[in-house]
């Protein structure tokens, strides 16, 4: 078994005297103040929620979109099997009739709570019609009031499938 | 009391005043953005009324209001609510009084009568200092004592530690200080400090180095910086507080704005011992190489020379904000910012070196020169002790703490026999020069 010995360091006139170390201390934060203050692009800091994140990976789940048939209608045949499956049950769906002769029954009311949302797909597992996906890309949703994070159908809709996905 | 002498006598106490007390946003808003900056991140940016952030100047105006409309709580296990709420005062007061000694222009002459420009025109001057600002670190002490926590008590034994092993060495490093200028009053030793040493002489230009303290004195100068930091309670000597090993030491049990009294009272401080340093070592409010004499006698020639540094400074500025003040998204209040500020302060410049052209142009009485030598030095004064606050910030994000029987080493083993040593080489050579 090797001994190693590791060097003692502070115990010479330099190390005792304190002052080249503080002075080199002193230094090294006084370039990176001037750096960042000549050109406050060397930051680090991201600025959200104006510059999003980028590395997040595009197979996280990110906020629902409301998937269209080919002619543009609403998929969701208001099943309930969302709102069912949802463990933080943030889904309220209002079903009513349909006449389009597509289905029987659509949401008439589809909001989600995203407050509320644990972002655990299961709604997305529950759906039988492929209708619910959490594919937008979207995963900071930000907003000033509670009100803002309800959201309704129309968005849900008008949410689209993620331009990072090269395939279907 | 003629008109004249109130007017300076309110503009003394009003600059004592807001160096001390008013300064405390500004030193909180350089805390966090120099504090950022050196940790590459950015600080505070984002608070803003009407899209006015000033470099995030806001948010610490946002913070002292929060301090203010907080519920003043005081904790039901305090057994002594007298010393618990008279602990923050003197903390505060003292700090704030500590300033009132220091000078921060050339005695001012007007119409034969002379003006101390000092908040308490005394000349007691450093014994004032030195009685003021051990005081407020009783308050620190009864603080944290009768806060009833043992994080307070830990403090408080933490602080008296501190002030056993820094007031020595301070006050030694002032006798030696004392021994060069020959007097304790601070506008005595600043009008020392205007002097010149002459090192050689070329066809009656005499060439060499304004006597500041810190070219005299440079081993005081570090024993008194080190000894000031710790008297300040600022890193690396905050022992006191500890945040990371005691929550917040003594105004743990502190809030709203007797918390505020504490904080400000550290800012006061801080300020008050950086414009001790600047007093005593650095000049005071003497531009170097120009004492009050030459500005008196070449008044045109200075305003000249500041209306085209004024001009640079703006144009430096503008340029920096051109290129810095940036916000992410276009349709925010924020992003017209940096615009607005640019004329605002192009306006600025222009109104002022128009006033100083004028001046140029006009003429000025006795008074008036003797007046706008006195403003010229309050601003050199400024200058300075915003440049040694700006030290105290980074030297704050750059050292480690040292642990309290560290700071007993420190002071007892190698700042008081370096005073000492430093006295006797001050005392022989002043005797042996005879001056």
């Amino acid at each position: 078994m090797g001994v190693k010995t590791v060097p003692r360091h502070g115990s010479s006139l330099k190390d005792r005297l304190y002052i080249p170390a503080i002075a080199g201390g002193m230094k090294t934060t006084f370039k990176h103040f001037i750096t960042n203050l000549k050109d406050t692009s060397n930051l680090r800091t991201t600025q959200y929620p104006e510059v999003q994140p980028n590395d997040i990976t595009d197979r996280y789940r990110g906020v629902h979109r409301l998937t269209k048939r080919e002619d543009d209608s609403v998929k969701c045949v208001a099943c309930y099997m969302c709102s069912t499956a949802c463990p933080a049950e943030c889904i309220d769906i209002v079903a009513e009739e349909r006449f389009d002769g597509q289905d029987e029954k659509m949401p008439k009311k589809f909001t989600i709570d995203l407050l509320e949302c644990v972002y655990c797909g299961y709604c997305v597992d529950a759906c039988p019609c492929d209708a619910i996906r959490m594919d937008t890309g979207i995963f900071s949703l930000t907003g000033k009031t509670r009100e803002e994070f309800v959201v309704d159908k129309e968005y849900l809709l008008n949410n689209e499938r993620s331009k990072d996905f090269d395939d279907d | 009391m003629s008109f004249e002498s109130w007017i300076v006598v309110i503009v003394n106490i009003l600059l004592a005043v807001i160096l001390a007390v008013g300064t405390t946003p500004i030193m909180v808003w350089w805390e966090r953005r120099v504090a950022g900056f050196i940790q590459d991140r950015t600080g505070p940016n984002r608070c803003s009324i009407y899209g006015f952030r000033l470099g995030g100047l806001i948010q610490s105006f946002a913070d002292m209001l929060k301090l203010v409309f907080k519920e003043d709580f005081s904790p039901t296990h305090v057994k002594y609510k007298f010393f618990y709420t008279i602990a923050p005062a003197i903390v505060f007061f003292c700090s704030f009084l500590t300033f009132a000694v220091i000078p921060f222009a050339d005695v001012l002459v007007i119409d034969g009568f002379e003006y101390t420009m000092q908040a308490i025109p005394t000349e007691l001057g450093i014994m004032w200092f030195l009685a003021y600002a051990g005081l407020a670190t009783y308050g620190i002490i009864l603080g944290g004592y009768s806060s009833d926590s043992k994080f307070g008590l830990l403090s408080s034994v933490r602080a008296a530690a501190q002030v056993v092993s820094y007031e020595a060495a301070m006050g030694l490093s002032i006798i030696s200080m004392l021994v060069t200028y020959g007097t304790i009053h601070l506008n005595d030793m600043v009008v020392f400090q205007g002097q010149i040493i002459e090192f050689f002489n070329i066809g009656g230009t005499s060439i060499g180095l304004p006597a500041w303290g810190i070219i005299m004195q440079p081993l005081a100068a570090l024993i008194f910086i080190v000894t000031a930091f710790a008297e300040a309670n600022r890193a690396p000597f905050d022992i006191a507080e500890g945040e990371s090993e005691i929550v917040a030491g003594y105004h743990t049990e502190y809030s709203a704005m007797r918390f505020g009294l504490f904080q400000v009272g550290e800012y006061a401080a801080m300020s008050a011992s950086s414009a001790i340093i600047v007093t005593l070592f650095f000049g005071g409010y003497h531009i170097p190489w120009v004492d009050t004499q030459t500005i008196q006698s070449n008044i045109d020639v200075v305003f000249g020379v500041i209306a085209a540094s004024l001009v640079v400074i703006t144009f430096v500025l503008t340029k920096w904000m051109k290129k810095n003040y940036l916000w992410a998204d276009e349709n925010d209040s924020r992003a017209r910012e940096g615009k607005i500020l640019s004329k605002a302060f192009w306006m600025m410049t222009g109104a002022v070196c128009l006033v100083l052209v004028l001046f140029i142009i006009t003429g000025l009485g006795t008074n008036g020169i003797n007046i706008a030598t006195a403003a010229i030095q309050i601003g050199t004064f400024l200058v300075k002790f915003f440049l040694m606050s700006l030290v105290f910030i980074w030297v704050r994000w750059t050292l480690l703490r040292f642990r309290y029987d560290q700071l007993q080493m420190l002071g007892w083993k190698v700042l008081l026999p370096l005073a000492i040593l430093n006295i006797f080489i001050t005392a022989t050579v002043v005797v042996v020069s005879g001056s």
